[in-house]
């Protein structure tokens, strides 16, 4: 061959590398049998159902407790292995890519740090949104399984006690609103939402980490302190009404500054209990996830940008 | 950049986003709040009852799930009969998941229930201690569930169980103003009602049948056993006898047999509802008229007089003082 045909350069584009990275991440993830952890959350959410306490009353409230008890123990479940596996895999990422040499492989092509960052940190949320879906999936199915029985029981003993056919089907109506519904859905959106900060927050941490242990810690510490944000700001806020020292104060107001608030995203506690969200409501959610997910990961890349590695 | 420029720059770029969001973040909070979506922070009084571990989960979101563990304690305290603790736990449990009406209600009925027949038939203390007790474990439970309508003041279930529990013989001698207790069951139950309960028909007679038991609110009852007996379906023999009791209240001079016929329909109906409520005056109804429409009856199907109902002994009245012997 004498003439050589000339390679077309391929130029990628942002989102296609992050793809890529983050595909990777994910695939890399998996490989360390992280979905595992499935086989214990269907032993919960089976065990969950063998809880059912001894009832007082009518029929409304037989087996009302044992579904209480499926959504709780789930979504439960669902937020401590979301959290662990966010913050832990995020953690693992860049030391992991530096230990195994990804790292300058990947980087030694024209890829972008900012790129790299967010395809891995893609990868970390791909993750924890599989296996939140898995696990919702399982969820759904145990609670759906168990409505219809509790249902049952209800409709028989209601039709023993001579109940009128419009009590039963009222009866109907509030065990299924009790059952499978969207505000579950909503419910785990909020975990995601939480668990996507926490890994962006993480992130951050270990571009300037020098261990895995490190990350891990700091970054669960922040989660934890993270929920008493609202707490310093309201501490903050009555300080000034209640003629609390100026440093107390600004030190109140520094934490509320600095430390994202979690709190934001506990609302799983009032889906649990029924309580209605609006749409609006989880846009405003899932805005203000996006604004620290943004934020973190661009402290991420800055502090990155000129590391060396 | 030099590190600590770097520093500085990071540290500045939190804080103005920080400044940034926390106006929203407050109005998004407080939105929350009144949706009854979250709560204030757990009050420092659940973080001292429930244990580190308990707690930090109880942090992170998860106090339903706190809570439903403590239940399973809870039912662990009732099985051993510990109902300090059993209290204790369950103050913690409605603190982490207030707007649950299963945990109101379920506190509330160990209370005033299981807590109150465990002092009732317990031998070991002295008469006056149990009573004590058997009477406070009924009004914690009152208080109990209460707080629980104060908490969730649109259930229509904590409604009806507070009714439950106020109109109950065996409880109403443990409140100290036997008429107000019955006033309030019987607004209870109305508002039940009104918040769309599974039988409101069921829940409307027993708001009368609380109501026909102050004294003082006679004419008050009449006029709601009147519109109730309008409708054919609320014919159920004690609100027939109510009716009869309360219509003979406000006319004493009224023919008490002619009365009878018409509420019952026939001699034998009436003689058998009337019996039956004469027997079963220990609830506390009115007895007004029974006594001269049972005569009456007895006159029409011709009972011969040495087995008149009225001359069998009547059951006492509930009185504490005779439980605690």
């Amino acid at each position: 061959m004498s003439e050589s045909t000339p390679t077309p350069a391929f130029k990628a584009s942002h989102a296609s590398r992050m793809v890529t990275l983050s595909l990777h991440a994910f695939t890399q993830l998996v490989r360390m049998k992280v979905f595992y952890f499935l086989a214990v959350f269907a032993v919960i959410v089976i065990g969950s159902n063998f809880f059912d306490m001894a009832q007082h009353q009518g029929p409304e409230s037989v087996g009302a407790n044992v579904l209480r008890n499926i959504k709780s123990w789930s979504l439960g479940a669902m937020a401590l292995f979301a959290v662990v596996i966010s913050i832990v895999a995020t953690a693992l990422l860049l030391p992991r890519d530096i230990e195994d040499r990804t790292l300058y492989t990947v980087l030694a092509k024209p890829v972008p740090r900012i790129d790299y960052l967010v395809g891995r940190l893609m990868g970390v949320l791909l993750l924890v949104f599989v296996s939140l879906a898995v696990m919702d999936l399982l969820m759904v199915a145990a609670l759906h399984l168990r409505t219809g029985m509790v249902m049952e029981m209800q409709e028989k003993m209601a039709v023993g006690r001579g109940w009128p056919e419009e009590a039963i089907q009222s009866l109907k109506q509030e065990t299924l609103a009790s059952g499978v519904n969207w505000q579950l859905q909503a419910a785990v959106l909020a975990i995601f939402l939480k668990v996507a900060v926490m890994a962006a927050i993480c992130l951050s941490v270990s571009t300037f980490s020098t261990s895995t242990l490190f990350t891990t810690v700091v970054s669960f510490l922040i989660f934890f302190i993270g929920h008493f944000q609202a707490d310093a700001l309201d501490f903050y806020l009555k300080g000034v009404e209640a003629g609390t020292s100026t440093f107390s104060q600004y030190l109140a107001l520094g934490f509320s500054l600095f430390i994202p608030n979690f709190q934001l995203f506990n609302v799983v506690d009032g889906l649990v209990q029924n309580q209605p969200i609006t749409l609006l409501m989880v846009g405003k959610l899932v805005m203000m996830a996006c604004y620290y997910v943004l934020l973190y990961t661009l402290l991420a890349w800055w502090i990155f940008s000129d590391k060396e590695v | 950049m030099s590190s600590l420029r770097k520093i500085i720059v990071l540290l500045l770029v939190l804080l103005a986003f920080g400044a940034l969001r926390l106006k929203f973040e407050r109005q998004m909070l407080t939105e929350f709040r009144d949706a009854g979506l979250m709560r204030e922070q757990n009050h420092l009084e659940s973080r001292d009852r429930i244990d580190q571990t308990s707690s930090a989960v109880a942090l992170g979101g998860l106090r339903t799930l706190v809570a439903t563990f403590l239940n399973l304690r809870a039912h662990g305290y009732f099985e051993r009969q510990a109902w300090n603790e059993l209290q204790d736990t369950y103050e913690t449990i409605v603190n982490l998941a207030p707007q649950t009406r299963y945990y109101w209600e379920t506190g509330s009925w160990h209370m005033a229930y299981n807590a109150a027949s465990y002092y009732l038939h317990e031998s070991s203390r002295p008469p006056l201690r149990r009573k004590e007790l058997w009477r406070s474990s009924i009004l914690q439970g009152r208080y109990f569930l209460e707080r629980g309508i104060g908490n969730n003041p649109r259930d229509w279930s904590l409604h009806a169980s507070l009714g439950h529990m106020l109109r109950d013989p065996n409880k109403l001698p443990a409140m100290r103003d036997r008429d107000a207790a019955l006033m309030a069951a019987h607004e209870a139950y109305d508002r039940s009602v009104e918040l769309g309960c599974f039988s409101p028909m069921l829940n409307q007679r027993l708001s009368l049948y609380c109501l026909a038991r102050v004294r003082g609110r006679e004419s008050e009852a009449l006029a709601l056993a009147r519109t109730l007996h309008e409708d054919p379906r609320h014919h159920k023999p004690t609100l027939l006898i109510l009716l009869y009791v309360l219509e003979f209240d406000a006319d004493p001079d009224q023919d008490a047999g002619a009365l009878a016929l018409r509420i019952f329909g026939d001699a034998k109906t009436a003689y058998e509802a009337l019996a039956h409520h004469w027997r079963g005056n220990r609830e506390g109804y009115p007895m007004d008229g029974v006594a001269q429409g049972l005569a009456r009856m007895e006159g029409l199907l011709g009972i011969p007089p040495l087995q008149s109902i009225l001359g069998q002994k009547l059951a006492p009245g509930f009185n504490p003082d005779d439980w605690f012997k």
